[in-house]
């Protein structure tokens, strides 16, 4: 593992074109601004370790049983939009 | 635009599984699923008996499938909020042209979850999709329990 010492305000550039800059220190929390093309995934390490061992787990075999639902009552409400982001 | 490409695949999808999907339910996955990088293209298949889930079924070789189901009826209140990367990356114009899917567990024959945390969105005017962890994820569980009929 390549170890750098940086300060506040400094970055670091991976490949040309990924920056990572430390905004901050606090006690032991560092945050950090991360700048990288749309096509490269930047995930906090804890949350890609659950989202992948999730979907490792959800790999179904092509005949699998889907689950019935209670489906019943049918939804009227219809969120004003499924995706916050986009507004 | 999101229910259009369902309301079409429970239509014509009556074939036998093991034949060809349409072209048009192909989905690609430029980065692939989270630990499935290398799998970038689903055929998105819908069966009316199995509404509301679909399968989500991998390259023939990969032999990886997945069931998926729209979240909004099953959580009505779930508004994941996108990371602007992930808007751009998807193209997104308008929240019509983004089918949100969320993926499958089935742990028991009493017991599926659905990953609110990692869900699938699909730009359903290029068919192109993303496994994205939104702004957001910290409120939702990647073990979200169904509720299956007995």
């Amino acid at each position: 593992m390549l170890v750098l010492t940086r300060r506040v305000g400094d970055s670091v550039v991976i490949d040309g074109r990924i920056r990572v800059v430390v905004l901050r220190v606090e006690g032991d929390s560092l945050r950090l601004g991360i700048d990288a093309p749309s096509e490269i995934s930047v995930h906090r390490q804890e949350v890609y370790d659950e989202i992948q061992r999730t979907n490792r787990q959800a790999v179904a075999p092509r005949q699998a049983a889907i689950p019935k639902l209670p489906l019943n009552k049918p939804s009227n409400r219809r969120p004003k939009s499924e995706i916050c982001g986009l507004e | 635009m999101a229910t259009t490409l369902l309301e079409a695949k429970a239509e014509t999808n009556t074939a036998p599984r093991s034949t060809t999907p349409p072209v048009s339910n192909v989905i690609q996955f430029p980065s692939g699923l989270l630990g499935f990088e290398q799998l970038k293209k689903f055929a998105l298949v819908g069966r009316t008996q199995e509404a509301p889930f679909l399968w989500m079924d991998g390259p023939e070789d990969s032999r990886i499938s997945f069931i998926v189901v729209p979240p909004r009826q099953l959580v009505p209140d779930y508004q994941p909020d996108l990371a602007d990367e992930d808007v751009k990356f998807l193209g997104l114009k308008s929240p019509n042209d983004a089918l949100v899917l969320t993926i499958v567990t089935i742990s028991g024959p009493r017991r599926a979850t659905i990953n609110l945390k990692g869900p699938l969105v699909i730009n359903a005017r290029t068919r192109i999709g993303k496994q994205v962890v939104p702004v957001n994820a910290d409120d939702y569980s990647s073990e979200y329990l169904l509720p299956v009929s007995k």
